[in-house]
């Protein structure tokens, strides 16, 4: 039986906001004792979404408590954008210095693509102002999401705040 | 030349340097030489926030549990980041702003040491929330030989400049004799001292307070002086806009784009700039090393820090287009990103003021799903 332990996302899914935190209220579920599986899946099925159940041995997570990413970039969008023809999503192959490969797909930025597929970035601000993220493009073209307030050279680019226009070779600090 | 408050020559804006031209006058952002500075003035009054905001009163009750070791790690950051925020509180204005030739710059110099201002409050925030005697703290800042020698090396710089930038604004270039003391006035040398100044300024943010922002975030990654880490998150987000500030202004001087002398002193000065950093970060491992005199805490001990300490030397200095000073490649606490990220701690709204909440800002994003409702 698929326990759904994570609420389903909504909308866009965006860095800081796909965070599981669920107040004691929400995260407790006392089922009746003697209950089969069978009122089980009915009572999941009669549960809304946000309801999560814990199983005995989860911790409970603190007030507090610092929740590192755990989406996964390159999921598609639950609810993708209207295809248009002469307008294709921009999926590139990228290639790093060191012989490692990853293919942009669905992330929004490429620091999250390059998360998600194992590798990597160092970063601190992720909005484009800090430059710890600062990498070298070997190949290719980026577009800025938001234009770059952190000093970088001509020759660099911050994946941060930036999605590939071609397929592209970088070389990560 | 003598500083005016309002220059009355006429002069073409982008004709300027940032520093030793005309003095400004008319405080006009619609022509900009370095657009940059704007952006910093826009995005730094979008962070603004108040020390009050966030509550404290847990972390009383921390402090008071802590034993004496951890005590004394949380205190003595404490009052060295009070130090470093009094000299940047002042020392920008002090030193650049009789200098400056470009209003955006002018106006970035004060906003950046305006908010550096709201950093030193929070420290008396913090202080008299944990302590029944604030005064003991911070009059022990001025008499600690550990923060007083380190309090050297953070002013000296900007010591020296302003010593001879005032000579340079009385009198001008040349030799002259005040007091039956010759002083010797070139606009090269004090070139090169304000070049070295805004490297040890850069140091000064990129290095100087990760060691305290590390502990913080390792104390609070226990739930022990939270509210603490609340205020130093959004300090280290107002240092890394002030970094990217100084990292503008040396690579726009060391490329010499307004002014080329300034790329010739830079080409000087490489070596000072590493002697700088590798000063620094020499100094910073010394205050790991005394933090840690008692005993160590959890998650953080003086050989981690010390290499997270060489990791972001090599990362800054390489910002500045210099190669990595150390051996250490990776972060050794990767944990402090997700603190430094500026919005990714999860507090109860009811709790607390959430940080992500930008004053000023408007959230611009339309999804396709905002139409779904919508006929013609």
């Amino acid at each position: 039986m698929p326990s759904p332990r994570k609420a389903p996302r909504l909308g866009r899914r965006r860095w800081g906001k796909a965070k599981t935190f669920h107040s004691p209220a929400q995260t407790e579920l006392d089922l009746p004792e003697g209950q089969g599986s069978s009122s089980q899946i009915e009572l999941d099925l009669l549960l809304p979404p946000i309801l999560v159940k814990r199983r005995a041995d989860e911790p409970v997570p603190i007030q507090g408590e610092l929740l590192l990413p755990e989406f996964q970039g390159e999921t598609p969008e639950p609810t993708p954008q209207i295809e248009f023809e002469g307008m294709q999503k921009p999926i590139f192959d990228i290639i790093l210095e060191d012989g490692r490969q990853a293919r942009f797909q669905h992330a929004h930025t490429l620091l999250e693509s390059l998360e998600s597929q194992d590798i990597e970035v160092h970063y601190q601000c992720r909005e484009g102002y800090c430059g710890s993220c600062r990498t070298q493009l070997l190949d290719g073209d980026v577009h800025y999401l938001e234009e770059p307030m952190a000093w970088i050279d001509d020759d660099e680019i911050l994946p941060c705040c930036c999605i590939p226009k071609s397929a592209l070779r970088i070389k990560l600090q | 030349m003598a500083y005016t408050t309002f220059n009355r020559n006429e002069f073409d804006t982008f004709a300027q340097p940032m520093f030793f031209g005309e003095h400004v006058n008319v405080a006009r952002y619609d022509q900009q030489k370095h657009k940059i500075f704007e952006s910093l003035i826009e995005k730094q009054l979008s962070f603004f926030w108040r020390p009050e905001e966030v509550d404290l009163t847990s972390d009383r009750k921390d402090f008071v549990d802590l034993p004496d070791h951890e005590k004394h790690i949380f205190v003595s950051n404490l009052k060295y980041q009070t130090l470093l925020d009094s000299v940047q509180g002042r020392s920008p204005n002090v030193a650049l702003l009789p200098v400056v030739s470009l209003p955006e710059l002018e106006t970035w110099i004060e906003t950046w040491s305006f908010s550096e201002t709201i950093h030193s409050r929070s420290y008396t925030h913090i202080v008299r929330n944990i302590v029944p005697n604030p005064a003991a703290i911070f009059d022990d800042i001025t008499k600690n030989e550990y923060i007083t020698r380190r309090a050297e090396s953070v002013t000296k710089y900007y010591d020296s400049f302003i010593h001879l930038c005032n000579y340079y604004i009385q009198l001008g270039e040349g030799t002259h004799t005040v007091n039956g003391e010759t002083i010797e006035v070139s606009l090269h040398e004090l070139k090169r001292r304000m070049y070295v100044m805004m490297v040890s300024v850069n140091v000064l943010e990129a290095i100087r307070f990760y060691v305290s922002f590390a502990c913080s975030f390792a104390f609070a990654e226990r739930a022990k002086m939270e509210g603490n880490a609340k205020i130093i998150k959004m300090i280290a987000r107002d240092e890394a806009l002030h970094l990217t500030g100084t990292q503008h202004i040396l690579q726009i001087m060391a490329r010499g784009k307004d002014d080329p002398e300034f790329a010739i002193i830079a080409q000087e000065c490489r070596q000072d700039v590493i002697d700088i950093f590798t000063e620094a970060a020499e100094q910073e491992k010394e205050w790991a090393a005394y933090l840690f005199k008692d005993g160590s805490m959890i998650g953080l001990n003086k050989d981690i820090l010390c290499q997270y300490v060489e990791y972001i030397t090599n990362q800054r200095i390489g910002a500045l287009g210099f190669d990595p000073i150390f051996v250490t490649k990776n972060n050794p606490l990767p944990w402090i990103n997700a603190w430094l990220n500026s919005d990714n701690v999860q507090v109860a709204p009811q709790e607390a003021e959430i940080s992500s909440y930008l004053v000023g800002a408007i959230d611009s994003e339309v999804d396709t799903n905002d139409f779904g409702d919508f006929d013609l």
